[in-house]
């Protein structure tokens, strides 16, 4: 044999040693009975040497039952409270500069401000001329005499869309993050359009209610000074860990763990917080061991994420803070939010910064609030989620700025920048979703797909298998055996890459096992061909490949095509079958080209060869 | 001979398809214009599904077997015209698709009074209703109402409250509440339970698709369509020749709208699967012609000064047994499919089958004849542009002769 053949054999051996060794999890992800396989049952149940318990088939929505949601965000509201709330804000303005006039209001569909003025000219100078006006506002005629009005240029309008729209994202994202549900996807189309998936929720309505409100921004001032949380250190175990960050999975039942934090009073003290994997494990430890120490009156227990890891491989856990009670001022009263890059001192030059601006009567509150909490974390609670706990620094009123924890690469903290800021925006932009498609799937429903979908593929596939022994025999064998392989090879891929199994996906599993029988028959007919041409087998075989390779890639490329169209403008279980059928593609050019190629090498590597074909 | 094989198709076979193509393009023509003429919405129109027409669809499984006559009235009573029952899946198993146009229990004119009533009690500022969302009622109040109040006075005027829930205010000193009505589902499954309760109705499946959404979908789903076209199109002009090219986009879109034929002709929902089908389709099609074009381009290397549409006509041949099997075996891929196929996946299989049998009948009489057509009109087209050139070449010849 020649040489390239044993590498070829050794290749062909490892993809299918490999693929097995990949649906390891899948198999027993589906031994377990349906309600068992997003448990803790199912992790338990992968042994140690299969690969990670993630990497399993998945079902898609309609097979498992659950939800589609696709949530329109309403950016007009969203545009229109902003322009009322920079009506307020030139207002409170033209006040502080002294300039004359009898009012502000909203015209022009709520996409412009009108203030009405003795000396309309005065007040245009004065709003023009000043920095952030003039770089998002213009004037435009059409104003009745007596007033001066302003819009926003265009690239601003679309801003604010567009910060709308990620906004609801990140407030979807939280929301869903709370129910536990496993394996959500969420994702922002075209049109402002928000997609939730939720596999295996079945409760619409619930989904719905939660999903439809408006985000609420809260801060609330951290009470570090306050030991009552130390108590819990006899309750639970310690978290495990180093400087670095926590050792993770956390225990099941959550543990602790302190952060040095500065006092007010200028030393620092080491706070308990407590830890655990995922928001609803945490949220019962605090009802069961954390919420009987506090007085309701005075404290209550904040949720926020902690990261260990860098770049983009991090893992994320949740953390408590020990927070007041009392909401101090909510997001109504931000007017905007912005990323910027800090100019003030030699330390801190060049680096990102949030800084927001107050409605006037928020600056009035703002200002209350920091003069009386100087050097307290300030949480910013975004639907009961701490996003954020920086230390106050000075006085904050009218404009604010947040410094960021130092010692990180610059790109990181321009991307917490940027997560602030969005946060910020929540409370100056509420943007409301509604429901504008919904695709529910009973629980019922799905088992009995996935049961009838399994038989149909099955008895398509035997008929096919059949076929190709008793019209090519031997080489018919051959080609089952590459079909077998090929659909091993789907399925490892599939669960590789956590893509998930739709209904259309098995359609698209069988079709892409028929089209890999497809190539087989163009392969044995040529071979028939090159013998009847007088050629003996072993030339015959190599002829035929060689000559029916690019029929193939061609054939498989085309399909491959629509495939790739589909994926990109597919939805939920038509993506499903879009992936299916270009990991099928891909694999059929495998198994055909190179498998079964290796295996009748073998059998043809005599010249006197005979062969059933 | 040292080996035996049984063919299905002769392996020396001598079909004139070259000769039958005008027969063949004449009556797929025919066939084509019906589908589409069929398919116009003011004609016939296809049975379009929620995700594109928009509306709320329910798929209901009763305990034993139900009138659709009952199911339509009983859906009809609530309120919906033109409700449409459509038994889905095997007999056996008493299951419907129950659709209704609309997405909301409120028009338009059920807010205008709603907001009327809330007006006489509560001091609105404004309210805003999008029907293209639906259930839900937004209202701005000038000064402080709660949320028990404003329900009171949405249900006073006759609608049904799921919840009333405060967001944030418009500017400050406002205060915005979202009255939320009670849904279609609720209503229908109500309404079914009422009227029904002893065939025990279960619903399995809602689906619900806004306007705005549906609409967005199906221009989706022809730009896929048209895409994917565009993008075949180009791979065979790279690989082969732009010469090509013609024959396949008018062999992809024969297939195309004869899948789609499948969904005129017996009525089946036309949804988002089915664009799927019809992708699928098409690439399945350009398959069967690449293997022939392949085998013409051998050919033409091989045999020159052969005639094209001899070329044609014996690659054709050739590749007959190919070109079937091949067919044959994708076919038989989805009997299983077809026989155990629930609801969406039956309707896929079989419109994938019609595909299939249309992509093997374009491959042979509609692709490769196009693309000899094509070759003798550009033969002709250079002939005549030849004859003028060599006559404008000749006569400035004859001038300076002279």
């Amino acid at each position: 044999m020649e040489r390239s053949w044993y590498w070829r054999v050794a290749l062909v051996v490892a993809v299918a040693i490999l693929s097995i060794y990949q649906l390891v999890p899948s198999w027993f992800y589906f031994k377990l009975p349906p309600d068992q396989r997003n448990t803790e049952a199912y992790d338990t149940s992968v042994p140690g040497w299969a690969p990670d318990a993630k990497h399993h088939l998945n079902l898609g929505l309609d097979l498992q039952g659950g939800i589609l949601l696709s949530m329109g965000v309403d950016v007009d509201r969203a545009v229109k409270t902003k322009v009322a709330r920079r009506a307020d804000e030139i207002g409170e303005f033209l006040k502080g500069k002294n300039v004359a006039f009898t009012g502000t209001k909203v015209v022009g569909g709520g996409a412009q401000v009108e203030v009405s003025a003795a000396n309309p000219g005065e007040v245009k100078d004065a709003v023009l001329g000043s920095t952030g006006y003039s770089e998002e506002m213009y004037s435009p005629g059409g104003a009745p005499d007596g007033a001066v009005r302003f819009a926003f240029k265009d690239s601003v309008l679309r801003d604010f869309r567009e910060k709308a729209v990620k906004q609801a994202e990140k407030v979807i994202r939280n929301r869903v993050d709370k129910w536990g549900v496993t394996e959500p996807d969420i994702k922002t189309k075209a049109n402002n359009q928000i997609q939730v998936q939720l596999p295996g929720f079945k409760d619409p309505e619930k989904a719905k209610e939660l999903l439809g409100r408006t985000a609420q921004l809260e801060f609330k001032i951290a009470d570090d000074e306050n030991p009552v949380l130390d108590q819990v250190r006899t309750q639970l175990p310690q978290c495990q860990g180093d400087r670095q960050g926590l050792s993770l999975p956390l225990p099941e039942s959550g543990c602790w763990t302190v952060e040095p934090v500065e006092l007010p009073s200028g030393g620092s003290r080491a706070a308990t917080m407590v830890a655990a994997n995922t928001r609803t494990e945490l949220e019962k430890v605090i009802t069961e061991k954390l919420n009987p120490l506090l007085d309701p009156q005075k404290n209550v227990v904040g949720i926020g994420e902690g990261q260990v890891g860098q770049g983009p491989i991090k893992t994320t856990y949740y953390r408590t803070y020990l927070l007041r009670a009392k909401t101090e001022l909510t997001g109504d009263y931000i007017a905007d939010a912005a990323v910027a890059i800090d100019q003030s001192d030699t330390l801190q030059r060049g680096r990102p910064v949030v800084s927001f601006k107050m409605s006037p009567e928020g600056a009035r509150l703002m200002d209350k609030l920091t003069s009386e909490n100087m050097r307290r974390r300030m949480a910013t609670v975004l639907d009961d989620k701490v996003e954020t706990a920086p230390y106050i620094q000075g006085r904050i009123s009218s404009n604010g700025q947040i410094t960021l924890g130092s010692g990180r690469n610059q790109q990181d903290m321009f991307d917490e920048a940027n997560g602030i800021a969005l946060v910020l925006k929540a409370g100056a932009l509420p943007a409301p979703v509604t429901i504008t498609e919904e695709r529910t799937v009973g629980a019922t429903l799905g088992p009995e797909l996935v049961r009838k979908g399994t038989l149909a593929a099955l008895v398509g596939l035997a008929l096919v298998v059949v076929f190709m022994v008793v019209y090519y025999r031997g080489t018919g064998l051959v080609a089952d055996v590459a079909l077998a392989l090929n659909g091993l090879l789907v399925l490892a891929v599939m669960s590789m890459i956590g893509t998930t199994l739709t209904l259309p996906g098995i359609a698209g599993f069988v079709l892409t096992l028929g089209m890999a029988v497809d190539a087989n028959v163009l392969i044995n007919e040529r071979i028939r061909e090159e013998m009847r041409a007088g050629r003996n087998v072993r030339q015959s075989v190599q002829l035929g490949y060689d000559r029916v390779f690019w029929t193939i890639v061609d054939s498989h490329v085309t399909t491959l095509v629509a495939g790739v169209v589909l994926f990109q403008y597919g939805s939920g279980p038509i993506r499903g079958f879009a992936v299916t059928l270009i990991i099928g593609l891909v694999a059929s050019m495998f198994t055909s080209i190179v498998v079964t190629r290796v295996i009748m090498e073998y059998f043809t590597r005599h010249d006197t060869a005979r062969l059933s074909v | 001979m040292q080996f035996k094989t049984f063919d299905i198709i002769p392996h020396d076979t001598k079909f004139d398809f070259v000769g039958k193509r005008h027969i063949a393009v004449a009556l797929s023509l025919v066939v084509n214009l019906a589908v589409i003429v069929w398919s116009l919405p003011f004609v016939h129109g296809l049975n379009m599904g929620v995700d594109f027409a928009g509306g709320t669809e329910m798929e209901v499984q009763f305990g034993k077997a139900v009138d659709p006559a009952d199911i339509r009235k009983t859906v009809e009573d609530l309120g919906f015209k033109g409700a449409s029952v459509q038994t889905y899946g095997a007999e056996a198993e008493h299951t419907f698709l129950i659709r209704v146009e609309r997405i909301s229990l409120l028009t338009e004119a059920d807010v205008a009074r709603v907001a009327d009533a809330v007006k006489a009690k509560l001091p609105v500022a404004g309210f805003a209703f999008n029907p293209e969302f639906g259930d839900k009622i937004d209202f701005q109040f000038s000064g402080a109402v709660d949320a028990a109040a404003v329900r009171a006075a949405v249900e006073a005027a006759g609608v049904k409250v799921r919840d009333v829930r405060e967001e944030q205010g418009l500017t400050a000193g406002t205060r915005s509440y979202a009255v939320i009505t009670q849904g279609i589902q609720e209503n229908v499954q109500a309404g079914l339970k009422d009227h029904l309760g002893d065939a025990q109705p279960n619903v399995r499946r809602v689906e619900y698709v806004g306007p705005a959404a549906g609409r967005e979908l199906q221009a989706q789903g022809l730009k896929a369509i048209l895409y994917a076209i565009g993008l075949i199109v180009v791979y065979i002009g790279l690989r082969f020749d732009f010469r090509f090219s013609p024959g396949v986009v008018i062999a992809m879109l024969h297939d195309a709208i004869m899948t789609m034929g499948y969904f005129t002709i017996t009525g089946r929902e036309f949804n988002l699967t089915s664009i799927a089908v019809i992708l699928t389709v098409v690439g399945y099609s350009v398959n069967d012609t690449v293997v022939i074009y392949d085998r013409i381009r051998e050919n033409q290397a091989k045999l020159r000064g052969r005639s094209l549409s001899d070329i044609v006509n014996l690659s054709i041949n050739e590749v007959l047994g190919r070109t079937f099997l091949t067919s044959f075996a994708t076919a038989l891929s989805l009997i299983g499919l077809l026989v155990y196929g629930v609801g969406t996946i039956f309707d896929f299989s079989m419109a994938m089958l019609f595909g299939i049998i249309s992509g093997t009948y374009s491959t042979w009489f509609i692709a490769a004849p196009m693309t000899i057509w094509l070759e003798e009109r550009a033969e002709k087209k250079k002939a005549k542009a030849k004859g003028a050139a060599a006559a404008a070449a000749a006569q400035p010849q004859a001038r300076t002769a002279k």
